[in-house]
């Protein structure tokens, strides 16, 4: 593996003047499972690997009235941090307590071992189509936090993903967590994924479903994974299952989902299978979350 | 004020292995599993895929699994690193490994050390697991030999073995 430099800063002031360095290519990192495989492969050649785990509240896991983000018009929600494992997602109460679609997807990710390691920034910030996290965080309209030299902004994680390995992040910024909003009590979400073996392999497909409560009902979110170059929304499909619940709607949604996407052929599986498995997953989907609503 | 960065060439790093400290000197770039190998002779813990997929490398860092092979050792300063020399007791042989004996969970045994490890943390974590969380749990350990089925049962009878000892 190709020599680099090592730094762990514990300021954003010491990390901002790192990733500064004009002729050097400075990579963030935390958990490290994507960062060495590139590296020993040749993929990236990093000056500087900047390990952000130490900077103030990466490893928050906290709710939004709590200290992070309050403030005025900050609503209710979830604050993850930038460092927070997949793991820590997978098994946090606080998390399956209102946002488990999140820690579905987190529990999905990987195995045991990546999961111990992998961080919710990192998975975002690789911004590939496939990360196991997007479309929960897509239903569940999660923002992100990113600070950088001249300031604090945050993006909406659709607009994060910007084609397959293209995130939003301008030069210099750091990505230090997310906030996402409470769904309503009495939501439902589910998340499944396909992959060619159970553990440690990224999707062909993945969907996320989540039935926000509302006074006259349900509002359906619906985002698929591996399927286009950034993960997507289905808004056609979130449209007419809001509106009916019937066999013929579910698949007019599921017909829906398999149009808005457009999905490559790769060593996990053609496209012709990858388009087949849209319509199941997202069936598959629709029938769990229904499954968990109150018998009228 | 800023911190200098470490590296490229050799750093002193002290890392807690099995309880005892070590000083190493070695570049920001070698990993955990590499400097485990090859500093401090503990080889127990195999290069296998060197992409964190056959688990082959796994160790015990700060009471969780970890892959040795995607892990820099320069990230495991102040943990504790548990490998498997640091199983037995005295004399006598972890549970898990006494299981996998008896119940032939190895063929080769090149996954052995991995395999053993993630079946320690697993019953750290949940004492009496199902056969579904045993597969779960083990599922980033991969045999080329294809023991699995011996192997949970392996895990399964640890379970028991470790449950009979603390009472």
């Amino acid at each position: 593996m190709r020599a680099f430099n090592y730094c762990r800063p514990t300021s954003y002031g010491e990390a901002f003047h790192w990733l500064a360095g004009a002729d050097q290519l400075v990579v963030p990192v935390a958990g490290a499972t994507d960062l060495i495989p590139r590296i020993r492969d040749g993929l990236l050649r990093p000056d500087v690997v900047l390990d952000i785990k130490d900077l103030p509240d990466m490893r928050a896991l906290t709710p939004t009235d709590g200290r992070l983000t309050s403030g005025e018009g900050v609503p209710p929600g979830l604050y993850v941090g930038a460092a927070v494992r997949m793991n820590e997602l997978a098994r946090s109460e606080l998390v399956s307590s209102r946002w488990g679609v999140l820690a579905m997807a987190a529990a999905s990710m990987g195995n045991e071992q990546v999961r111990n390691r992998a961080t919710i920034g990192g998975n975002i910030c690789t911004a590939s189509p496939a990360a196991d996290t997007a479309p929960a965080l897509y239903v569940l309209e999660a923002a992100v936090c990113i600070k950088g030299p001249d300031g604090d902004r945050t993006v909406a994680i659709a607009d994060f993903f910007a084609g397959p390995r293209k995130n939003a992040l301008h030069r210099g910024e750091l990505v230090v967590g997310l906030t996402i909003p409470q769904p309503p009590e009495g939501s439902i979400g589910h998340f499944e994924k396909l992959s060619r073996r159970k553990a440690g392999d990224l999707s062909i497909v993945s969907v996320a479903a989540l039935a926000v409560r509302t006074d006259a009902g349900y509002r359906w979110r619906l985002a698929l994974g591996a399927v286009g170059p950034t993960p997507l929304r289905s808004p056609e499909s979130e449209a007419i299952l809001s509106e009916s619940l019937t066999d013929e709607a579910i698949d007019r949604a599921a017909a829906s989902a398999y149009g808005c996407c457009c999905p490559i052929s790769d060593i996990r599986s053609g496209l012709e299978y990858r388009q087949a498995m849209v319509i199941n997953l997202t069936r598959h989907a629709i029938h769990a979350v229904m499954a968990q609503m109150p018998t009228p | 004020m800023t911190m200098p960065f470490r590296g490229p060439a050799a750093v002193p790093l002290v890392l807690h292995v099995n309880g005892e400290d070590f000083h190493v000197f070695v570049e920001p770039r070698r990993t955990l599993l590499s400097v485990l190998r090859e500093e401090l002779g503990l080889t127990g813990a195999k290069l296998g895929c060197g992409h964190g997929q056959c688990g082959a490398c796994t160790v015990i860092l700060d009471g969780e699994t970890a892959y040795a092979c995607l892990t820099l050792a320069i990230d495991c300063e102040d943990r504790e690193i548990r490998t498997i020399e640091g199983l037995m007791r005295g004399d006598s042989l972890h549970p898990v490994q006494e299981a996998l004996i008896a119940h032939d969970g190895y063929q080769c045994g090149f996954c052995t050390p991995g395999q053993v490890m993630s079946a320690v943390s697993l019953l750290e974590h949940n004492p009496r697991p199902t056969d579904d969380e045993i597969r779960e749990g083990m599922a980033g350990n991969v045999c080329r030999c294809g023991a699995y089925p011996n192997i949970i049962a392996s895990v399964a009878a640890a379970a028991e073995l470790m449950a009979a000892e603390g009472d």
